[in-house]
């Protein structure tokens, strides 16, 4: 596998180091232009963003599909030699649709919502942020990833903090504090797994992923605990049920670009760093912690989606049905076979677009009526039509109607989730049924019904709003339609994790998803072995 | 009986004046400067801007000067062969009329002035010397065995040197504002400077006692400067008679130490130590602890911790840069020197001490830090727990350790002294307003100082792409390669209790509504704190960015003892 | 007896002899002098201040930095007598030395000159 990535690093222009550098730059030239002018920052700052995402999207099509699974556009240096950290980014199909998330989300985050004040300084922390996203994604060093991984806090934080409503102050601070500490064990962690390997392995010291991966020299005990520093790290950032508190204040306290960026790229960085960190570097940790971490991905699905329904903001309740879907993400991922981590990978991207031009919607909807409480809005379908349709088709992504793209991401790690564990499934996919329970009833309160006072008046969307959107509804309709370029561009990177781990982990087979058919309901020695294998695992 | 003595002949020590420059540029320029101040007292006002004009070119033949006898060839002696001679001088003389001009437009005091390019002559030599000395000829002692010059001491060096420089220029403006204008304060910092490179570079527990000495005993008079504070001369007081407390301390523990080996000197206790195995090491235990009692004061190690927020918050507010950064560096480099390098062999038995002693000091610096009202007094406990994290390098006794001992050193120091910077800006006449809410709305009143203050305080927080992520990483690094996983996890923990405290001064600049400041009258910062400042930031993101250099000289300022003959 | 301990005896002998003498001297006064006392003469200080009084009363501050004065000097004299007893064999270096030391000294005494510190107002 390095060698591999020693022959692909023979490209010319360092495109992953571009992506990365590109929005600092842009940052730096903002924080330089004069102040006389504000409405120029939006436009500069929406033009360093869109030609990140168009390189992204170059990224995307140059990407080799049925390539090997290595990673491609490999860039490399030394970064601190002493320790042995370099620079080093790569992208493969695990990565690539989460960079090219990031990339189309960030402008348009961007254009949709104008700074309420201090334009120079929101742009420049939007732009600081995309910077770490974009590293966090494609960082194949473990110290460059911890660098981004935290470097994110600080311009989130400011928007928070700065430009969020309500009680902004305590949920910036309380989300700082929330991530910082579940990283500060997994510094302990890194930086346990590159010493304890170099002195396993007795080479020199150092923090390039792939090396540490491929020696998995660590004693099976040691690697459990590290890979727990890691896990706990990644599940702030998820966030998984029991350390999920900071994410419904935060994003109901965040302004519109933040709940975006943080709902749509950010809580994605803990369930890529589960799969890239996490499964990657501790198989045999993940797969012993497997039922651990679906028993929380499912209470996730199930608390999420509970709370969503109970939940009297809109934003609110957006907020929560993201700690519901995140937790298929992670059932998917934690069933490690195909379909489970495909269907994770896609939900990761699904949620990013869904749940984020759900958000810009009730940010809309905010501007307009400045209350997001839903006992204060009703009828809304009559002033404002369009408003609602495509409200309707961003909320039916999430639902996962078959046909767009929410469905097919979450059956999907439905069916990997069920060939590996089969209860903890059947219990998922309730929250399926919660989740349609709680958005349609929300429509039906918000959009339904007669008008009254300021809701009979209220503005349709306007031509830009609606540009805006456009992008998201194509996206909706188009994975939800065809998938395949999207699913056969990961396929090759998933296959390979899963071959590293049923390498490195003595009895592990992939649960396929193809034994199930036709189902064998009399296959009692298979669900009998089906459940040692939990006995075994708890 | 009495009359027997013979006259035994007097061995004079070889003396290396070249590994001494550093210190006697120290020492010397403030010998000379209050000399000059006790002749002359005062200057014209035209007179003296134009002396001071002349202080940048003068600092400049200064540092050519002291690199070219610190180091085996005249600095830029390539530059000048390639160039030719007569390009060569001319080029000197336009860098001097640069630095000239500088100092110009700097606007700056003849005492900061001196201050300063003693501080840079002092930073030339130790660069001379690590470049063509110690890189070639390696570590080497400069007075008989007493005093060493190894890449731990240079670098030290370097830091206290720096620090000395950018606490100078923050000093001029405050000095005038508070009208406390006068030689003294930068005489008794170079003074305490040349100190501090005794400790680092001292081979004797005799000699590092005088550099101690001389060290803390210019800090207690800086301490107490601003004579109408009355926080101030308390200040001054707490801090002398608790320093004066642990000094005795560690005198005591010198002699426990004398009495178990038979020696002061570290060449011959760490000889001693590693050829004969103590039968009872009960005096050395001893001499153990009381050692580390007294240098434990001294960088404000809990439990010895408690003279520090009274000391911060009170003393004039350069000063505690000062104290924060040189004073805490010069503790540190006696505490590596004498306990990893001497009592190396003998880790396993203050190990644990120290473990308990970075644990506790991690925790009060972190938890106490939370229930302040003041930045000032809020920063004091974070020095405090900054101080636990070295303490965390120190207990790895490793190179490893060591190294991260020094990225911690230096990087703190610039953090520290940005920090302490603005706040000496924004302080206000009366050196008071550094209260949260003083601070409220600084973002809307001073953007640009509210800014750096953010990344200073987001450095020592310990967020990536700064010097003070860095050095956390290094030390943690050195904990865990040491085993010592749970001391790592602590601290990282306590890290994130610390990062509310700097969010709480973040929020109250960011969100605070107080758009007028009344001690804070809104005028531009002075040129010379603003370089101060700025350096530090530059410093800070830099090497933060890029920490590959600082790890290298890291790696490299290893401490040695190198045997006499 | 160690030579150690006889080397002592010759202090202790000393000690002894001393002692010996200040009791002559004090007695043979005290036989020899007029005894008239009144209260003037039986205060601790005679005919100096009342030693009695308030704890807290203030002294001129100028005690202070004369007493500082005097206690740099009379280190100096600490060292110089042990440095003159073998100035010989500490030859010219010595001798720097030396000339270094009362220099630093003899800048503190011009500093607190020129401070102004050396008139009594």
């Amino acid at each position: 596998m390095h060698a591999l990535i020693a022959a692909s690093s023979g490209a010319t222009f360092p495109v992953l180091t571009a992506l990365v550098v590109t929005p600092i730059l842009g940052a730096v030239v903002l924080l330089l232009m004069p102040a006389s002018r504000p409405e120029h920052f939006k436009q500069v700052a929406f033009l360093i963003s869109a030609v990140v995402g168009a390189m992204s999207a170059w990224v995307m099509f140059e990407f080799e599909t049925g390539a090997a699974a290595s990673f491609q556009f490999v860039d490399r240096a030394d970064w601190i030699e002493g320790l042995g950290i370099s620079w080093a980014l790569g992208i493969d199909g695990i990565s690539l649709w989460l960079v090219v998330l990031t990339g189309a989300l960030f402008p348009l985050a961007i254009v949709a919502i104008n700074a309420e004040h201090t334009p120079k300084a929101y742009f420049s922390w939007i732009l600081v942020l995309e910077a770490g996203c974009m590293g966090v994604f494609l960082a194949l060093d473990l110290f460059a990833f911890f660098v981004f991984f935290e470097i994110v806090l600080v311009p989130m934080y400011f928007l928070i903090a700065q430009w969020g409503h309500g009680d902004r102050a305590y949920a910036a601070t309380k989300f700082f504090l929330y991530t910082m500490f579940g990283s500060a064990f997994m510094l302990v962690g890194i930086l346990a797994t590159a010493f304890l390997t170099a002195a396993e392995t007795g080479n020199a010291l150092t923090f390039d992923l792939v090396e540490i991966a491929e020696s998995q020299a660590l004693a099976t005990t040691t690697a459990r605990w590290i890979f727990l520093s890691f896990a706990l790290a990644f599940a702030v950032k998820v966030p998984l049920f029991p350390v999920h508190t900071w994410l419904p204040d935060a994003h109901t306290n965040a302004p519109t670009a933040g709940s975006v960026i943080l709902a749509g790229v950010m809580l994605k960085l803990g369930t890529y760093g589960f799969l890239r960190f996490g499964i990657y570097l501790f198989p045999e940790a993940a797969v012993y912690f497997a039922p651990l971490m679906l028993t929380l991905g499912t209470i996730g699905i199930l608390y999420g989606a509970i709370a969503a329904t109970m939940q009297r903001d809109l934003k609110r309740l957006v907020a929560y049905s993201s700690v519901a879907h995140l937790g298929f993400i992670i059932i998917g991922t934690f069933a490690l076979n195909t379909e489970g981590i495909e269907g994770g990978i896609l939900q990761m991207v699904n949620h990013g677009v869904s749940t984020g031009a759900l958000f810009l919607l009730v940010g809309m909807l905010y501007e307009r009526r400045h209350t997001r409480q839903i006992s204060e809005l009703g009828g809304l379908q009559k002033p404002a039509p369009i408003f609602a349709a495509v409200f309707m088709v961003v909320m039916l992504s999430s639902i996962g109607l078959p046909g767009l793209n929410g469905f097919v991401g979450e059956f999907l790690t439905l069916i990997g989730a069920f060939a590996a564990h089969r209860w903890w499934a059947v219990v998922a996919a309730s929250g399926v049924v919660i989740a349609a329970l709680y958005l349609l009833w929300a429509y039906q309160r918000v959009f339904h019904g007669p008008a009254e006072g300021e809701n009979a008046t209220m503005k349709d969307l306007t031509l830009s709003e609606g540009l805006v959107m456009l992008p998201f509804l194509a996206a909706i309709v188009f994975m939800g339609v065809y998938p395949k370029p999207v699913l056969e561009r990961m396929e090759p990177a998933v296959d390979a994790l899963i071959a590293h781990v049923e390498a490195n982990v003595d009895g592990f087979h992939e649960a396929e998803a193809d034994e199930l058919h036709p189902i064998e309901l009399d296959d009692l020695e298979h669900l009998e072995s089906d459940d040692a294998d939990h006995g075994e695992g708890e | 009986m009495l009359a027997q003595i013979e006259t035994l002949p007097v061995n004079t020590p070889d003396v290396d004046w070249a590994g001494l420059l550093p210190l006697a540029i120290l020492g010397v320029g403030a010998v000379v400067l209050v000399m000059f101040r006790s002749v002359v007292k005062r200057l014209p006002a035209d007179i003296e801007t134009q002396v001071v004009t002349l202080v940048g070119p003068i600092t400049v033949l200064g540092m050519w000067v002291a690199g070219g006898y610190a180091g085996e060839n005249v600095p830029l002696a390539s530059v000048r062969d390639d160039v030719g001679e007569p390009a060569f001088y001319i080029g000197l003389l336009v860098v001097m009329g640069v630095a000239a001009l500088l100092v110009r437009t700097m606007q700056i005091g003849l005492d900061a002035a001196v201050t300063a390019g003693v501080g840079l002559s002092a930073i030339s030599a130790v660069w001379a010397l690590w470049d063509d000395r110690f890189t070639s000829t390696g570590p080497f002692n400069a007075i008989g065995d007493q005093f060493g010059v190894d890449g731990f001491s240079l670098v030290i060096t370097g830091v206290i040197a720096s620090a000395v420089v950018l606490v100078a220029f923050l000093l001029d403006d405050y000095l005038r504002r508070e009208e406390l204008d006068g030689p003294e304060m930068y005489v008794l910092m170079l003074l305490s400077a040349a100190g501090g490179v005794v400790m680092a570079g001292a081979n004797d527990l005799i000699v590092l006692f005088l550099g101690l000495e001389t060290l803390s005993i210019a800090v207690y008079v800086m301490a107490a400067m601003h004579v109408r504070r009355s926080e101030s001369q308390e200040a001054g007081l707490k801090y002398f008679v608790l320093g004066a407390f642990s000094s005795a301390f560690l005198l005591y523990g010198i002699a426990m130490v004398y009495g178990a080996t038979g020696s002061t000197n570290l060449i011959d206790i760490r000889i001693f130590l590693d050829s004969v195995v103590l039968v009872d090491d009960g005096l050395l235990m001893a001499g153990f602890a009381l050692l580390l009692v007294g240098l434990g004061f001294k960088v404000a190690a809990a439990p010895f911790h408690s003279w520090t927020p009274d000391v911060y918050q009170g003393a004039p507010t350069p000063v505690v840069a000062f104290m924060a950064s040189a004073v805490k560096a010069a503790g540190f480099a006696a505490l590596v020197r004498v306990f990893v390098v001497t009592f190396g062999g003998y880790s396993s038995d203050w190990q644990p001490a120290v473990y308990a002693l970075a644990l506790l000091t991690l925790v009060v610096g972190s938890v106490l830090a939370v229930v302040q009202r003041d930045a000032k007094r809020m920063l004091a406990y974070s020095s405090i727990s900054h101080a636990g994290f070295i303490l965390v390098g120190v207990q790895a006794s490793s190179p490893e350790g060591t190294a991260s001992v020094v990225f911690y050193a230096v990087a703190y120091t610039f953090l520290v002294i940005g920090s302490f910077g603005v706040l000496t800006v924004v302080s206000g006449r009366g050196d008071r307003a550094t209260s949260l809410d003083d601070l409220d709305g600084l973002a809307a009143r001073r953007p640009a100082l509210a800014l750096a203050f953010t990344i200073f305080l987001l450095a020592q927080a310990g967020v990536p792409l700064t010097t003070g992520f860095v050095a956390k990483f290094e030390v943690i690094g050195a904990a865990v390669e040491a085993r010592s996983y749970w001391l790592a996890i602590a601290a990282m923990v306590t890290a994130v209790v610390s990062a509310f405290l700097y969010l709480r001064i973040v929020l109250s600049m960011y969100m605070g509504t107080a758009a007028e400041n009344p001690a804070d009258d809104g005028s531009r910062i002075h040129p010379a704190a603003a370089l101060a400042i700025g350096v530090a930031l530059v410093i800070t993101l830099g090497f933060g960015i890029v920490p590959g250099p600082i790890d290298e000289l890291a790696r490299d300022a290893v401490p040695h003892l190198v045997a006499a003959g | 007896m160690s030579d150690f301990l006889r080397s002592y005896l010759t202090v202790a002998i000393f000690g002894l002899v001393g002692f010996a003498l200040v009791g002559a001297f004090l007695g043979l006064g005290r036989l020899l002098r007029p005894d008239k006392p009144n209260l003037a003469k039986t205060e601790a200080y005679e005919s100096g201040v009342d030693p009695t009084g308030d704890m807290w009363s203030q002294s001129n501050i100028r005690y202070y930095i004369f007493a500082l004065l005097f206690v740099m000097f009379d280190v100096e004299a600490v060292f110089i007598f042990p440095w003159a007893a073998r100035l010989e064999a500490y030859e010219i270096f010595g001798l720097i030395e030396m000339a270094i030391f009362i220099f630093i000294l003899l800048l503190g005494l011009l500093y607190a000159w020129r401070k102004g510190v050396l008139k009594w107002v």
